[in-house]
């Protein structure tokens, strides 16, 4: 979802409007800093979620980039540029939680989401599936990693990814295409191996 | 075995990220090569496998910790400022104490400057008769028994009070 399609979702859900929101909370109403907070709450964990791999550091990272947004209310000038903010936002803090953690730390699998199916068979070979395309995640390089979750699993455009990473839309280009061909690799390699 | 010089427009073109003056020429390469044929379908498979793991959604739950933990946080500092308040108001009488000393203008004047000074020391005479003797003593160069120490006078005390204005000058003589 495109950074103005998620904008006017949120438009669409708060009757009142983002921007009377966002005055609210600068005004000190913590009820509209949470409602605020319920509008961007999955983008904020599922992208931590899906940069770090782990739920208990994903939420930890939500936690600080919420308390980050609360301190910077006076900042931020538009509620349209929200949504830009805090995948900016987001993506620095898990660059920093990446960094800080030890670098021989166990790796974590997508232990948070649900197994699909009742069939404990087909729960088995969803979980395993999904450990491999977790894997194939993990294995890349942070700022690859990092460009292809915002623009394939998040689905922001080059121009927006760029933004929320600081750099250029050549590199997330370059970026991204590298991602590409290697999750496709090691995808291939362990499909084909089974 | 697909064409590596190739690789990164295809790898661009299954995502949707060339312009179209840029995905015709691999458009076209593509409907003449057989191996990167493969290699795009295979890339848009795993592209939409893991579009497809990730698609689940996380736990109501999640969220919900996740807010109730940021907004605890919060109201526990807005406690603090509320509980704060006397500890503020302490701090600004604080400052306003060191104001008001340190400012000059409200400064206490000081106290005019005081001066002891000594009286001036009483003439001695000495009686004609004495000082007759004592002449025909230096001749002599007998030794004179010792007279004993004549006791002084007790001399009044004078303070002398300067004050700022130099022509008023005020003198204490106490006995």
């Amino acid at each position: 979802m495109a950074l103005a399609d998620l904008a006017m979702a949120g438009e669409a859900e708060f009757p009142h409007g983002q921007s009377h929101l966002l005055a609210a909370a600068k005004a000190g109403d913590l009820a509209a800093f949470e409602a605020l907070m319920r509008q961007y709450e999955r983008l904020v964990l599922v992208t931590a979620f899906r940069l770090l791999g782990g739920l208990p550091d994903a939420q930890d990272i939500s936690q600080e980039v919420f308390l980050k947004m609360y301190r910077n209310l006076g900042k931020l000038e538009e509620a349209a540029s929200l949504a830009g903010w805090l995948y900016r936002v987001t993506a620095n803090a898990c660059h920093d939680a990446r960094r800080r953690k030890r670098p021989n730390a166990p790796v974590e699998f997508a232990e948070g989401l649900r197994a699909g199916g009742a069939d404990p068979q087909q729960a088995a070979t969803e979980a395993e599936r999904r450990r491999v395309l977790d894997l194939s995640l993990r294995m890349l390089p942070e700022k690859e990693r990092a460009a292809l979750v915002l623009r394939d699993l998040e689905g922001l455009s080059t121009e927006e990814v760029a933004r929320a990473l600081g750099s250029s839309a050549a590199t997330v280009r370059s970026q991204v295409s590298k991602a590409r061909v290697k999750v496709r690799e090691f995808v291939e390699r362990y499909f084909r191996s089974q | 075995m697909h064409c590596l010089d190739w690789e990164e427009r295809v790898a661009l073109h299954v995502g949707g990220d060339l312009p179209a003056a840029e995905a015709a020429p691999v458009e076209q390469h593509l409907a003449g090569c057989a191996d990167c044929q493969v290699f795009w379908s295979g890339m848009k498979e795993s592209l939409e496998l893991i579009q497809g793991a990730h698609a689940e959604v996380l736990p109501q739950a999640s969220y919900t910790a996740v807010r109730a933990r940021v907004l605890a946080e919060l109201d526990g500092r807005r406690a603090w400022w509320r509980g704060g308040w006397f500890y503020g108001a302490a701090a600004v009488a604080l400052a306003l104490l060191v104001v008001l000393a340190v400012w000059p203008g409200l400064r206490v004047k000081p106290l005019p400057r005081m001066a002891v000074a000594g009286p001036p020391a009483p003439v001695v005479v000495t009686p004609v008769a004495a000082r007759r003797e004592a002449a025909t003593n230096r001749g002599r160069r007998k030794r004179t028994p010792r007279q004993p120490q004549q006791l002084e006078p007790r001399r009044p005390l004078l303070v002398r009070l300067v004050t700022n204005d130099p022509n008023v000058v005020i003198y204490w003589i106490a006995e």
